[in-house]
Order: structure tokens, then C-alpha cells, then sequence
């Protein structure tokens, strides 16, 4: 029996933000939020250990109550249940008061239903891809901790990982409780299952916590528990590029065209004479 | 800013962060010496360290790693501090983090680098958090406020081309992590010498074990050193298409990589993205195919030499962020292109005409 803890993240979706060249900014109003892609691996993995050991997986994520529909989703593909941590004095937080928000959180399922046994998270999200969040809870919880796993097995009380490098690949035994970091989407989340979506219907197995149940110190929490903000926002410095930009005739009219530019051009002009032994 | 510890998270330690000086740089050493990313992390370190007149220090830890002291200073840094123990043999995330902290709570840095590598992205959160500190990750510059002292650390957000001035007012050290390849390497000063300062750290039990290692097969010319670079995009379509884009890389005599997009449809490795979540490339040439521009890709390529792009959209953005821009489609012009690259090598003739 092993009890994992995932936690998700509702993003804004990144890909169907448009880009409006007359600004030359992203137009985000209206972008519908989704979880996080990395996320839905880190899902799956929950729910093939839970099918392979028995056990539950429970869902948490730290959002606005629109995140719902995240949960639903998750609960869709088997979890058993959701936190919906939810509360605007956790608004503002960076990476350290989110970990501190999830960790307090999975301390409060192991008191409340039962001692969780591993922490599972996506690599990293699509919107800021900063890769803090599973360290950082790792840190809270003093539990040990590795990142970009492709694989498991439960032996006992501990758990052996495979995980993957830049030129490696390394395989890990951790002792339980402890938390992992699912190699982007290295598996393929399953679809929603109708019998699940039905039971969840049912048995409204989402619960929502604000900080009148997590009773965590206003100092520690949302903006005030941020060490970090940010100063300002400013444009980069666009590189400048030539942005010369041709509608050839035909393919022949633009391959001509392109080689000749690129032996014109100081900086390609040698690579391309030592291509063509000229 | 006078302190006043009751308005802190009881959790966090209370202290002085004037009493935090110098500007460390974090080694990571593998089988294959001092990783070049880790020395890349010294420009922006000089860069700091001038501002806030303070010096560079390189932190070396695990076993048999003192002899690459030399290149930390070499390179720039003023002082390296080295843990070289037997317990700390094998990298564990946990472990060499909680050194790491041992020693910053020990000589109390302003500011904490460490290059984002995948070791780098998987230790330094584990760090800042357990110093109760913050931490950016991903910085592509450094700047400093003269009037507080406090390092601005700047990133691309998830957005437009924006740059986010991120700050760390009240809490020491101040962490942060670079991609490789954003900065580079200050050049090597063989008449540098510094100090080196031993330091015993009680290393604790690690509650994991590595059990086996097993290498996979590095490839020919990884994206960052490749000269020429033809990188294919969501316009691609399918796995298939990145065929004939390998072709005229082989025939430039360059690599292929891809977006986001594309790695995340499984149609080129994830080792071959470019771009801000991906890798920082600077290629003479690269020829961008089927790729509409997103800020987080033209990140990537900011340092190319000169950029080709590809693309049936006229409307695509990159064509504003190119050097030549080719509409069309590329299952045309790349064959077509391939063959007039062929009868060029066999007619060189042509080339002279083509120039004049």
C-alpha cells in the first residue's frame, strides 16, 4: 500500500497565447488555463504506482477555485481525491511560500488520512519553468529527494528510481517517504475515463483548504512569505537582424536566392566557400 | 533597513544582511574535471562582484576535487573554498546541498551562483530554500541596486520580450541559477593566483544510494558547439520531416535541433531544443524552419551570427527577427536547395557568377 501525493499546477497555456505584431507582444487576455503538460506525466506515474502497490493518489494544487476543473480532470483519470488549496492570503507567493503552502499540505493528508509515502511532481511548468517547486518541498519536508525520474519500483520501505542526465543515466534507492521529479513527459498520460468522471461525481471527493484549515503563520504565506520580488519589468534589447524577407518565384528562385545572400553576407560567406570547396 | 525580526516568518533566521559578503560561484565536477558551465557562472560573478565591491569565490566539494581549485582562479575568482571529503564521493542532491548550506551559513555569501545544469536545476532550489532564502532561476543577466546593495537578478518571464528585475531585498545569500551557454567563460589569466581555504563540513548520512551508472551515447556535435544549425519547428509537421532538414545539415556540415514544439511532439530529442527552456546556441548560420518566432525560441538564438528562416506564414513573427526570410514552403525549398548546394560543390564555377 503506498499513498502518493501529486502535485499539479493550472497554468495559462502557453501555446494558445497569439502574438500581435502590430505591439509586438503576446495577447494573453482570454487564454484558458490547462495543467500543466508536465504535470500530467507526473499523474500517471501516481496512478501506475497506485495500480501496481494498491494504495491512493490524492491530488494538490495551490490556485484559484477555477483550478476545479484541473482536479476534475485528474480525478477523471483514476485519482482518488483533490486538495483545492485556495485561499487569497497565499496569493503572491513565490517559489519558497508556494513549497512552504504544498509541504504544510502533505504534512496535513499524512495527520488527516494517512501517512503519505512519496510526493511526485512534473519537472517543471510551461509557464515559468523554473523547476524550484520539488526541491524546495523536499526541503520543507527534510525528505530525500531526486529529479527527472523515469522510472520506479516500490521495494520495501524504499524506492528504487531510474533517472536521466545530460549524458547518464543513474539508478537511485531512496529511503520513504520522499520526493520525485518526473522526467518531462516522459510517459503518456492516460485519457479520462467515464466511469472515474462518474464516480467523482458522485462522491465529491475534492476538498478545499483555505488557511482557516492549514492555520499557517500570515508571515510565512502569499507575498509576505516571498523572499523574493520583482523590481521591475523592462523590454529586451532586440538583437538587430537585417530582416530582409523574400517570396521567391519558385523553389529554384528562392535557393538561388538564399546562397547568394549567405555568400554575400561577411559572417556565412566563409562557411558556405569551404561547403561548396570553393 | 533596521531589522525587525517580529515581522519575519518565525521560520526564517533573523540577521543582519550586511553581515553577508563576496559573491561565490558553485562548482560541479564530474568524472570529466570542472564543468565549463560552472566557470561560465564567473562573468556574471565578476560583473557583480565590481559593483558591490566585494570578490569571487569558487566553492569546490566532493572527493579529489582541490586540484581544480586552480581553475576557478585562473578564471577570476579571488579564493576558493574546497570540501574534499571521502562521504561526499557520490553526488546526492540532498547531501551536497546541505554542505553547501553548512558552508553559507558558515561564511554568510551575499550572493550564491550555480550554473543550471540538470544537476545544477535539481540542487540549487534545495539550497536557497533550506537558507530560508529566495531563489531565480534561469538569469540571463546581473545587475546591481547601488542604493540597497541587493543584486537584481534578470530573466524572461513567461510572456512578451520582457525582462523581469527580480529582487531578493531582505534575505541572504541571494541565489541564483544561468543556463549553460549564456554567459561565457572569462578568459584564462595563467598569472592569477588566490587562496584556497580547506574546510571540514560534518557531512551527514545521505538517505539515498546511487546503485549503477550507465552512460548513453553522447552525440557527434551537441547544439551549443555546432557551427551551422538548421532547426526545425511545429511547421514541420511529423518525424518524418526533420529527414530532409538532417540532409542539409549534413551537407553544411552542421546539426539539427528544434523548438519546443517540436521536442514536445517527439520529432527531434529534448538535448536538441533551443530556446530559453531549451539551450542557448551561438551557430555562424542558423536556419530556422518551420518555426513561428515565440520570444522563448529567440532567446535562444540571440547570439546567432545570422539568421535564415523558412516559413509559409507571412505573417510569422520571426521574419522580424531573421536576416533573410524565405516564404515558402519547406518541402519545397529545401530540396530544391540541397540540389543547388550539390551543383555548386561540382561546378564551382557558379559560385564566382553568384557573387558578382
Amino acid at each position: 500500500m503506498v499513498r502518493v501525493v501529486v502535485g499539479i499546477k493550472w497554468v495559462p497555456n502557453t501555446q494558445a497565447v497569439r502574438f500581435d505584431p502590430k505591439t509586438g507582444t503576446l495577447m494573453r487576455e482570454g487564454v484558458p488555463s490547462i495543467i500543466n503538460p508536465p504535470d500530467l506525466s507526473a499523474v500517471e506515474f501516481a496512478l501506475k504506482i497506485k495500480e501496481r502497490y494498491g494504495g491512493e493518489a490524492i491530488a494538490i494544487t495551490m490556485a484559484p477555485p477555477s483550478a476545479v476543473k484541473g482536479l476534475e480532470h485528474v480525478l477523471g483519470m483514476g485519482v482518488d481525491r483533490a486538495v483545492l488549496i485556495s485561499d487569497r492570503a497565499f496569493a503572491g507567493a513565490d517559489t519558497l511560500a508556494t513549497s512552504y503552502v504544498l509541504a504544510e499540505a502533505i504534512k496535513k493528508i499524512s495527520r488527516d488520512v494517512g501517512k503519505v509515502d512519496l510526493a511526485v511532481f512534473g519537472q517543471e511548468t510551461i509557464d515559468s519553468s523554473t523547476a524550484h517547486i520539488p526541491a524546495q518541498t523536499a526541503s520543507w519536508l527534510r525528505w530525500p529527494y531526486v529529479y527527472y525520474v523515469t522510472d520506479l519500483e516500490i521495494k520495501d520501505d524504499k524506492v528504487v528510481v531510474s533517472r536521466v542526465l545530460e549524458d547518464r543515466v543513474e539508478k537511485y534507492e531512496l529511503e520513504l517517504p520522499s520526493v520525485i521529479s518526473v522526467f518531462m513527459e516522459s510517459i503518456e498520460a492516460r485519457d479520462v475515463r467515464l466511469l472515474h468522471k462518474l464516480r467523482a461525481k458522485i462522491e465529491k471527493p475534492i476538498v478545499v483548504w483555505s488557511n482557516k484549515e492549514l492555520k499557517l503563520d500570515p508571515r510565512c504565506i502569499g507575498l509576505k512569505g516571498s523572499p523574493t520580488m520583482v523590481s521591475k519589468i523592462t523590454w529586451t534589447l532586440e538583437v538587430p537582424r537585417k530582416k530582409i524577407v523574400y517570396k521567391p518565384k519558385d523553389p529554384e528562385d528562392a535557393a538561388r536566392w538564399l546562397i547568394s545572400m549567405l555568400l554575400k553576407d561577411e559572417k556565412t560567406s566563409k562557411i558556405f566557400k569551404w561547403v561548396v570547396g570553393g | 533597513m533596521s531589522l525587525n525580526c517580529s515581522d519575519l516568518c518565525p521560520l526564517w533566521p533573523c540577521e543582519d544582511k550586511k553581515e553577508y559578503k563576496g559573491v561565490w560561484v558553485v562548482g560541479e565536477v564530474s568524472e570529466k574535471g570542472l564543468h565549463e558551465a560552472s566557470l561560465q557562472m564567473l562573468t556574471p560573478a565578476l560583473k557583480v562582484s565590481k559593483k558591490l565591491r566585494s570578490e569571487v569565490v569558487g566553492v569546490l566539494i566532493g572527493y579529489n576535487v582541490k586540484k581544480y581549485a586552480d581553475e576557478f582562479i585562473k578564471h577570476g575568482a579571488s579564493k576558493v573554498i574546497v570540501v574534499d571529503d571521502k562521504a561526499l564521493s557520490t553526488y546526492y542532491p540532498m547531501l551536497y546541498g546541505d554542505v553547501i548550506v553548512e558552508l553559507a551559513k558558515r561564511f554568510k555569501p551575499e550572493l550564491i551562483l550555480i550554473a543550471a545544469t540538470m544537476r545544477g536545476r535539481e540542487m540549487a532550489p534545495y539550497i536557497a530554500n533550506t537558507l530560508k532564502t529566495g531563489i531565480t532561476a534561469d538569469c540571463t543577466d546581473f545587475d546591481v541596486d547601488e542604493k540597497t546593495g541587493d543584486v537584481l537578478q534578470i530573466r524572461p518571464p513567461f510572456g512578451a520580450m520582457l525582462l523581469a528585475h527580480i529582487k531578493t531585498p531582505s534575505r541572504r545569500p541571494q541565489v541564483s541559477t544561468a543556463r549553460p551557454n549564456v554567459f561565457p567563460v572569462p578568459p584564462r589569466d595563467d598569472s592569477r593566483s588566490g587562496e584556497i581555504i580547506e574546510v571540514k563540513v560534518n557531512v551527514r548520512k545521505p538517505r539515498m544510494k546511487l546503485i549503477s551508472v550507465k552512460k548513453i551515447k553522447k552525440e557527434e556535435v551537441p547544439i551549443e558547439k555546432a557551427e551551422v544549425i538548421v532547426s526545425g519547428g511545429k511547421g514541420i509537421g511529423s518525424k518524418e520531416g526533420f529527414k530532409v532538414l538532417e540532409e542539409l545539415a549534413n551537407l553544411l556540415g552542421g546539426v539539427v535541433a528544434g523548438s519546443r514544439k517540436a521536442v514536445d511532439a517527439g520529432w527531434i530529442p529534448r538535448e536538441r531544443q533551443v530556446g530559453q527552456t531549451g539551450k542557448s546556441v551561438k551557430p555562424i548560420l542558423y536556419i530556422a524552419v518551420g518555426i513561428s518566432g515565440a520570444a522563448q525560441h529567440m532567446f535562444g538564438v540571440r547570439e546567432a551570427g545570422v539568421i535564415v528562416a523558412i516559413n509559409k506564414d507571412e505573417n510569422a513573427p520571426i521574419f522580424r527577427q531573421a536576416d533573410y526570410g524565405i516564404v515558402s514552403d519547406y518541402r519545397e525549398v529545401l530540396p530544391k536547395l540541397i540540389e543547388y548546394i550539390n551543383s555548386l560543390k561540382k561546378e564551382p564555377r557558379l559560385l564566382k557568377e553568384l557573387i558578382e
